[in-house]
């Protein structure tokens, strides 16, 4: 495992979006000592075989699982995101945004308490070129399930490529699979949104019930809990 | 009942309903596809603005709840209408389907956001480049600026003027500084 390299994952099937998003990649400061790469999965079957393809080819400690349409504004991401995992050994995953608890129905924008800042037209935020953020100044919440867009993690746990099978729910497993080997999720208070998720606003529920029912059914007793309630943490 | 039973319920009713407008979804997502793709091999600007009722009115209202891009089709549409009705080069030139029609407002849309990050030199010379090789009018530009993911403020709006003042009209000019007065009062 290489300490010091960080490796952007993204699975794709849409050339536009990927070069936006490597565009926005390329222009991020990489720390002093550090290294990345970046591994695109073209046309996976679903987003574990994709995920877990691409993490098992990389040594990089610090991963950075992200969809083709997110943008990442915040050009001292890497270091910023190093400074939250050193902050604290036991964060496992850091997310864009995030959830304090795992909603009763399963689907994780329903849960009461909402973590960070998606970037929405006509919000109004700091200059961009004058934005850093401060690990004492800013800081981070601690959430029990964070979106799938962007997930940055310092440990390697295999996506469950076996029940997730589409593209709906792998971040809602992954994350309760950090919190149950006793990681920490969390999510960074950004003044300045991080990143851009282009999505077109609607998510795509074509098969999403499905893999919810699956989800309740696996999860059945975390659902409705607080992360606080979920795994054992020193 | 409590509130988790409640939100169960919901969601629950909310999933019975999609899976029953399923095939409703799909034949109204693909009546507005096969109609842009036909529309512009037709060069039928009618049968291509006639989507916007339909959208917003009509059948297509199930597409455009359920379907990202149909949103983005919308907004094609409205800017179409707005350059016909004031006989401006429309957005759909030199695009021969619906395909090419997103790919050239998603890479607009793109080259704008590069202007108002200002990632790079580069990035923005790209970005003007790609700007002028589109030549989007100022509704194209109006309308992405203030509908889509960008929060557009005068500097952004300085620098389109920049690149796009060196193909538009002075009517175009005189437009676009009225639309984005608002903006650049706010700075």
């Amino acid at each position: 495992m290489n300490e010091n390299k960080f490796c952007f994952i993204l699975c794709t099937n849409n050339e536009i979006l990927l070069s936006e998003s490597i565009h926005y990649i390329s222009h991020l400061i990489i720390p002093d000592g550090y290294t990345t790469e970046l591994l695109t999965v073209t046309d996976a079957k679903s987003m574990t075989l994709g995920y877990n393809e691409a993490m098992s080819a990389s040594d990089a400690k610090y991963k950075i699982y992200m969809h083709q349409d997110v943008f990442i504004l915040n050009r001292y991401f890497l270091s910023d995101v190093l400074s939250i995992f050193e902050s604290d050994a036991s964060i496992g995953l850091i997310g864009m945004t995030g959830y304090t608890s795992v909603s009763a129905d399963g689907i994780m924008w329903h849960a009461e308490e909402k973590l960070g800042t998606p970037y929405r037209h006509k919000d109004v935020y700091p200059d961009l070129s004058e934005y850093r953020y401060s690990l004492s100044g800013d800081g981070y919440g601690p959430a029990a399930q964070v979106d799938g867009f962007m997930m940055v993690t310092s440990k390697d746990y295999p996506w469950d490529s076996q029940n997730l099978t589409g593209w709906d729910f792998y971040d809602a497993c992954q994350s309760l699979t950090f919190l149950l080997n006793g990681h920490k999720i969390v999510v960074p208070f950004q003044r300045h949104p991080w990143c851009i998720h282009d999505d077109g606003g609607l998510l795509n529920l074509t098969d999403y019930n499905q893999y919810r029912q699956m989800f309740m059914h696996t999860y059945q007793k975390f659902l409705g809990k607080h992360y606080s309630e979920i795994g054992k943490r020193e | 009942m409590d509130t988790s039973s409640q939100l169960i319920t919901s969601t629950n009713a909310f999933f019975t309903e999609l899976e029953k407008n399923k095939d409703a979804v799909k034949a109204s997502w693909s009546h507005i596809t096969q109609t842009i793709d036909a529309a512009l091999a037709a060069h039928d600007d009618r049968a291509l603005l006639a989507l916007i009722p339909y959208i917003e009115q009509g059948e297509g209202t199930l597409a455009y709840e359920y379907i990202a891009e149909s949103r983005c089709i919308l907004r094609i549409l409205h800017i179409i209408r707005l350059e016909l009705a004031y006989q401006k080069a429309p957005f759909f030139l030199h695009c021969t389907d619906k395909d090419s029609l997103t790919k050239k407002y998603t890479t607009s849309l793109f080259a704008l956001r590069r202007l108002f990050f200002r990632l790079s030199p580069n990035s923005m010379e790209e970005a003007a480049n790609r700007l002028l090789s589109s030549r989007l009018s100022v509704f194209a530009v109006y309308v992405m600026t203030q509908e889509d993911l960008i929060t557009p403020d005068k500097v952004l709006y300085d620098k389109i003027a920049e690149i796009c003042f060196s193909y538009w009209d002075d009517d175009d000019k005189k437009m676009f500084l009225l639309l984005t007065a608002k903006e650049n009062r706010h700075e």
